[in-house]
């Protein structure tokens, strides 16, 4: 009950403070609109479901960059505001106080991806014909947990280091490209495909796509074709595989690092 | 070290070591000691205070007892609890409470800011809310609760981090720099307050380098310096140790370094401070007769002065004392 309380109260916090920022609205309805400008830009030769298929990868750029941001300047910023050390002094562990943050910080993202969708649709007129539509909020629903421990993943990483912007600048693209949100991953050269398949937001717009009716060059067909075409449960169970394995992961580097800032006594340093 | 009834903090032969190192090629690394192997003991409700200059290992000291750095060496206890081993323990049993303008969440509500605290450290939800209320009234910060922290003046917010050091009403209170920034008044807000918990039976140890403040609120007073404590004792008892000595204060404009070091050489001179105020700067020096060294002081100094005074020590003329390399 502790665990769960640090968790809710944090994603409470997390979302008073978002809101009482005017400045989400540059990240949150400005971003998306210019991300969807740019993905029907790039394929404006092109209709029909295409035009769909991008879209879905705007949608899924958009919660990513989001997810990603939050993750890495929620640490920052308790660095810039001093309350660092009065969060680390609590009998409740870090983990659950960062998860409960990265929680409503991917649900912002897939608010982000969803506005992606809306835009194109009301903006620029895009058809949005998808085919399964329960099995495409399943896979939304999905993609956002697993985005959120992958941003605890990285939240751990962000303890420890000051240079979180240099960070989430670096990550931002590389996941753009490697995840197949820009491009299909079939794509990309042979050594980059291992690579691709274990972060979960490959799997997570495999599944978006596939759920919508739309994914030629999905990973069952092209990169993994021994599985075949169309195997669509198995990007929600990988998805939710690599969602487990990340958040073992984080457990052990929040301890970690956790134990390294009490140790260095680098922490607080802005 | 002197023993201490019922002692509900306990640190042994502390030492903090911190390790940095400069360059990428070629890694210099430096290693500072910041903490010296100290030893002492807290009561249960007492208010023991860690005088020292900027620097002397005060905090770094708070930061070992309330398990945000882990000692080098040396061991510590809190109400029995270790403070590495039993970190978890520790924490639900201590309150921290900051000096200065950070550490607050500025964006939301001073409400908010307790409420996300008393969540944090498990307060009881049945309780919470009205838990909230009490030390909101207690600090006097219940009427502007529900405005933003950025809002709030500077004496407001320290009310505020006194509020949220005590939310889960915590037995022993650490208090790093309460009144540090704050104006007079609310200076002496921030001190009635710290009287009205130890009222309350809490075990407070705090550090601070106001000797007005240390000696008006504390029990007993580890002087640090350099890492070290280099006594400790009761306000009376630190003053005891300068008993047989006066001091000249000269008020004054345009008092050099060069004339304070000369005056420093003269024999029978023990210490040489000086404070500057908006209009004038005030010298302090300790000497052992007032009545023989008036003139040979008065002498050294090629400035304006606008009184002389000779007055009896203080607990500051103790401390600059002992912080010299006295003790």
């Amino acid at each position: 009950m502790p665990r769960l309380r640090a968790l809710t109260t944090s994603f409470r916090h997390q979302a008073m403070h978002f809101l009482s920022d005017p400045g989400w609205l540059i990240p949150n309805i400005i971003a998306p609109f210019v991300i969807t400008l740019v993905v029907l830009l790039m394929y404006r030769e092109v209709t029909g479901p295409v035009v769909l298929y991008a879209v879905l990868g705007g949608g899924m750029m958009g919660m990513w960059g989001n997810t990603l941001y939050a993750s890495g300047f929620s640490i920052q910023s308790e660095r810039w505001w001093g309350t660092i050390e009065a969060v680390l002094a609590v009998p409740s562990s870090l983990i659950w106080i960062i998860a409960g943050r990265t929680i409503w910080n991917a649900l912002i993202g897939v608010v982000n991806g969803l506005l992606i969708l809306l835009i194109a649709m009301v903006a620029f007129q895009v058809p949005l014909d998808i085919a399964d539509p329960v099995m495409f909020l399943v896979a939304f629903f999905l993609t956002l947990m697993s985005l959120a421990s992958l941003g605890l993943l990285f939240s751990s990483a962000f303890v420890l280091t000051r240079q979180a912007g240099v960070l989430t600048n670096g990550l931002e693209f590389p996941i753009y490209v490697g995840t197949g949100c820009l491009f299909p991953i079939v794509l990309l050269p042979g050594w980059a495909h291992p690579l691709s398949l274990v972060l979960a937001p490959t799997w997570g717009i495999d599944a978006i796509r596939e759920a919508a009716g739309y994914n030629p060059q999905g990973i069952w067909g092209t990169v993994m074709p021994a599985v075949g075409q169309g195997a669509f449960p198995f990007d929600l169970a990988i998805m939710a595989l690599l969602a487990l394995a990340y958040l073992a992961a984080a457990m052990v580097l929040f301890k970690v690092v956790d134990d390294k800032a009490r140790r260095t006594g680098e922490l607080a340093r802005v | 070290m002197v023993a201490v009834a019922d002692p509900v903090i306990e640190a042994k032969g502390l030492v903090r070591v911190y390790r940095s190192s400069t360059g990428i090629v070629r890694k210099k690394r430096k290693e500072t000691l910041a903490v010296d192997h100290i030893s002492f003991s807290v009561g249960r409700g007492e208010l023991f205070g860690i005088l020292g200059p900027n620097g002397a290992g005060k905090t770094t000291t708070i930061k070992m007892l309330t398990t945000l750095l882990y000692p080098t060496a040396g061991t510590a206890t809190i109400l029995g609890y270790d403070v590495q081993r039993d970190a978890m323990e520790v924490r639900r049993r201590i309150g921290l409470i900051l000096g200065g303008e950070r550490g607050l969440y500025y964006r939301v509500t001073g409400r908010h800011n307790l409420r996300y605290f008393a969540d944090l450290y498990g307060v009881p939800m049945e309780k919470r809310d009205r838990r909230i209320q009490e030390v909101l009234e207690m600090v006097g910060l219940a009427e502007k609760a529900d405005m933003r922290v950025e809002n709030y003046s500077r004496g407001m917010k320290q009310k505020l981090h006194i509020a949220k050091g005590i939310i889960h009403d915590p037995e022993i209170i650490f208090m790093d720099e309460p009144t540090i920034g704050l104006d007079p008044q609310a200076s002496r807000e921030t001190r009635r307050m710290t009287q009205h918990l130890i009222e309350q039976g809490k075990t407070i140890l705090l550090t601070t380098h106001y000797m007005y403040e240390a000696d008006e609120l504390c029990g007993r007073i580890a002087v640090i310096n350099n890492g070290k404590i280099v006594a400790m004792d009761t306000p009376a008892g630190l003053k005891s140790l300068v008993k047989d000595t006066a001091v000249i204060e000269v008020e004054g404009f345009g008092i050099t370094d060069h004339e304070m070091n000369k005056i420093r050489g003269i024999e029978g001179v023990r210490t040489v401070s000086s404070t500057v105020t908006e209009s004038k700067q005030v010298m302090r020096v300790q000497v052992c007769d007032a009545g023989e060294m008036l003139t040979p002081v008065t002498r050294a100094l090629d400035c304006k002065i606008l009184d002389v005074r000779v007055k009896e020590p203080t607990l500051e003329d103790a401390y600059l004392w002992l912080v010299e390399g006295h003790a």
